[in-house]
Order: C-alpha cells, then sequence, then structure tokens
C-alpha cells in the first residue's frame, strides 16, 4: 500500500510515527554536527560530518514520507516548528557531550536503528520499505564505524574506559525510550505497516549487552525508560531549536 | 621527541573492479580497522571505489630515482621465505591526486630484494619513484563492504556540480 491507498484511519498514526523517526535523525544529525572543527583528530572531524549528513539526508527522508502523506514541507518542519511539536525521543537532543558520550549515543542509536530497519524493509506500506532499505545500506557503516569506537575506549585507557562507562551509565535510560511505542503505533503494527518496537527491545539488548560487556563495560540494569511519551522534552531541545533555527527564522521568506 | 601521533597508513583505491589500485593519499589510525573506516572517510565520499587497501607506512620500502642513483639498500636476511611484493611507482613529473600507480607484483625475501626485482620486471623508465611493500601488509576491504561503505555514494546529488544552484 502506499499514501493514496492507506486506509484513512491510519493516517494520522502513521505521519506520527514518520515524524518521530524524522525528527531522531534531524536531531542526532544535528547534534553529530557541532564536532565539525572540534573533534579530536582530522579523520575523525570529517567522519561525524559524514554521518551528521547523512543522517540529514535519512531525516529527509523521512520528512519526504510525512509530506506524501500530509502534505507537510520538511523545512516547515525542521526551521518553523516549536519545541512542543517536535516528537523525538529525548536521547536525540541530548547536547554532545565529551567523545565518548557522542560515540556511546551513536551507538546504541545505531544498534537500534538498525533492529527496526531491518523490519521496516517488509513494511506493507511500499514508501516505508524503500526508505528502510536506502537508509540501512549506510547504517551498517554507521554501526560499524560507532561499534568500533566503543571497543577502542571501552579497552583502551584508564580515562576512556571511564568517560565511555560515564556515557553510558547516563545514556542507558534515554536509549531505552526508542523502544516506547507511540500512542497510535499499536494500529500500524497490526497492519503491518510497523514492528512492534517495544518487541524490539530484546532483541537490541542481546546485541548490544555482549558487545559492551566485551568492551570492557559495564551495561546498567534499569528498565524504565527516562520517558515515555515525546511530547515530554527536555530543555535541551529548546536550546538546540534556538540555534538551529535563528538563520531561517530571522528571514522566513528567504529563498534557500 | 616522541610523536604522539597515530601511526600512517598508505591508502590506495580501485575505482572499478579490475582496474588498477592507485594510491589516494595517507591516514592516521591506530589500527587496520580504523584506518580502512579512514580511508573510506577521507578519500571516498566523492570518488567511485570499488576496493580499498589500506598498508602501514612503515611496511612500504620507498625510494626515489636520485636515491637510487647513490645505491641501492642492502639486503639484510638472504633466506628469508620469498612473499609477494606489490610495487608501485611513479612514471611521470605531473601532480596528480595519486602519487604512485600500480605496477604489479614480485616475488622476493626482503623489501630490498623485492626493490631489485621490481627494478627488473619493470624495465621502463623514466621512473621518479618506487614503492614495494608485501602483500601480507595490505589490510582489505571485502566484496560485501561496496554495498555498505561504497555504493550510497554513487546517488548522492551532492557529487555532482549541476546540483549547486549558483547566482551571478
Amino acid at each position: 500500500m502506499n499514501e493514496k491507498t492507506l486506509d484513512s484511519a491510519l493516517r494520522q498514526p502513521l505521519a506520527d510515527r514518520l515524524l518521530a523517526l524524522a525528527d531522531d535523525e534531524m536531531l542526532l544529525g544535528h547534534r553529530n554536527s557541532e564536532w565539525t572543527g572540534h573533534a579530536p583528530i582530522l579523520e575523525e572531524d570529517i567522519a561525524i560530518a559524514n554521518l551528521a549528513q547523512d543522517e540529514m539526508g535519512h531525516a529527509s527522508l523521512w520528512y519526504g514520507a510525512h509530506g506524501a502523506l500530509t502534505g507537510s514541507d520538511a523545512d516547515q518542519l525542521v526551521f518553523f516548528r516549536d519545541a512542543s511539536g517536535y516528537r523525538n525521543s529525548q536521547l536525540t537532543a541530548l547536547p554532545k557531550g565529551d567523545w565518548a558520550f557522542t560515540l556511546m549515543r551513536q551507538y546504541l542509536f545505531d544498534a537500534a536503528e538498525l533492529c527496526w530497519l531491518e523490519r521496516l524493509k517488509r513494511s506493507q506500506y511500499q514508501p516505508i520499505a524503500d526508505i528502510a532499505a536506502k537508509v540501512e545500506r549506510e547504517e551498517a557503516y554507521h554501526y560499524r564505524h560507532s561499534s568500533a569506537w566503543i571497543r577502542r575506549l571501552g579497552l583502551g585507557t584508564e580515562e576512556s574506559k571511564q568517560r565511555s562507562q560515564a556515557a553510558l551509565d547516563e545514556l542507558w535510560v534515554y536509549a531505552l525510550q526508542l523502544f516506547v511505542p507511540l500512542p497510535g503505533d499499536a494500529a500500524l503494527v497490526e497492519a503491518g505497516i510497523i514492528p512492534n518496537f517495544r518487541r524490539l527491545q530484546s532483541v537490541w539488548e542481546g546485541r548490544v549487552r555482549p558487545y559492551l560487556i566485551t568492551s570492557g563495560l559495564e551495561v546498567p540494569l534499569e528498565t524504565t525508560a527516562a520517558a515515555t511519551s515525546r511530547q515530554d522534552q527536555l530543555p535541551h531541545l529548546a536550546e538546540l531549536l534556538a540555534e538551529m533555527q535563528e538563520v531561517a527564522r530571522k528571514d522566513p521568506e528567504a529563498q534557500w | 621527541m616522541s610523536d604522539t601521533q597515530w601511526p600512517t597508513y598508505e591508502v590506495f583505491i580501485q575505482d572499478r573492479p579490475e582496474r588498477p589500485y592507485r594510491n589516494a593519499g595517507s591516514v592516521h589510525a591506530v589500527d587496520p580497522e580504523m584506518a580502512v573506516l579512514n580511508a573510506r572517510t577521507v578519500f571516498v565520499r566523492r570518488p567511485a571505489c570499488h576496493s580499498l587497501w589500506v598498508v602501514p607506512a612503515a611496511s612500504i620500502l620507498a625510494r626515489t630515482a636520485e636515491e637510487l642513483e647513490h645505491g641501492l639498500p642492502e639486503i639484510a636476511d638472504e633466506n628469508g621465505p620469498e612473499e609477494t611484493y606489490h610495487v608501485f611507482r611513479k612514471t611521470n613529473q605531473r601532480r596528480g591526486i595519486t602519487y604512485v600507480d600500480q605496477a604489479g607484483e614480485v616475488e622476493a625475501s626482503s623489501p630490498e630484494a623485492a626493490l631489485r626485482a621490481a627494478l627488473e620486471a619493470f624495465p621502463e623508465r623514466p621512473v621518479y619513484v618506487w614503492w614495494v611493500f608485501p602483500a601480507s601488509a595490505i589490510t582489505a576491504t571485502a566484496e560485501d563492504d561496496v554495498d555498505s561503505l561504497f555504493a550510497p555514494a554513487r546517488e548522492k546529488t551532492y557529487r555532482q556540480q549541476s546540483q549547486y544552484r549558483t547566482t551571478i
């Protein structure tokens, strides 16, 4: 099925889910882009800018699917929506922190994203299946990069291990929110459009737990996500948007 | 004074199957896996790539034509086992994006012996710079890496100048 044949009762739930996917990619890309010019080493400066660009590309695909369904415009959504309208998880709006924090967030997110992309490729909603197939190819590289860093930081020096552990300790409960379903998800799962995100959590834990342990880190025991609603945002989001939207908002009529 | 930089790896790119590898430049990395990822990041965003090699710079014996005029490097160990060495050379003075191009392979029991073998096996001159390194020093990407490492860039429109609007 596609936007023309979709059951009208599923339109709003699907739009909400697409917006959530897009917002997470957009903000993650923005946070990564904050390293440009500041990364610890030249090659990684290029790599993280590269990652950020890829993520914004993925966001653009999900916003496009949202637009095909609702008539929305991606630039309007990104640059002129207030924090109250954003549907990202709290994880992706957190500040970039130190290098270990950025890479740990990236690793936890990449591992999660691969879990849902595997299943979204089989979505009954064709635009989602197409996007997931395209995004997954790049995500494989992202995962390879972030997981390589986690191993090297965890098994590196005393300092790199401490910083990675501190990052993991803080990020774990935010990562859990990635698997909290949206209110409209159940109907989409029933229609074969998206997987059950809550069930993906155990797939994700099955991958990241052993990997983190062999990287010399201890996995937190918390099971409760930092937030259960994507309408529940931290002050970080408003700060991020103030900076990201500043130029566009200065002249809303400008042609880009 | 100790060097706190990570080791250097030379990067070689094969842009399409069956084509020669060309040296694209170098990256710093802590180990071969990171070297492969860094090489992909730094050198394979826009150019086409089918396969990528990284070789520790320390494993490469390099000599310019001028250095060779003063004599060949001494062979330290005559009796080691023979292995395959790759030979790369710079055959013109043009400043290009790549430094040395692939000549071929020789069998030798040491880098110095490989250089001698290369001078004989590839008689065309002038050659301005010779590089030899054992095949065992190469870390290469695999066939299934093409899809995740190299293929996505082919479809990116930012690679094409026509996609950038300019106003005059």
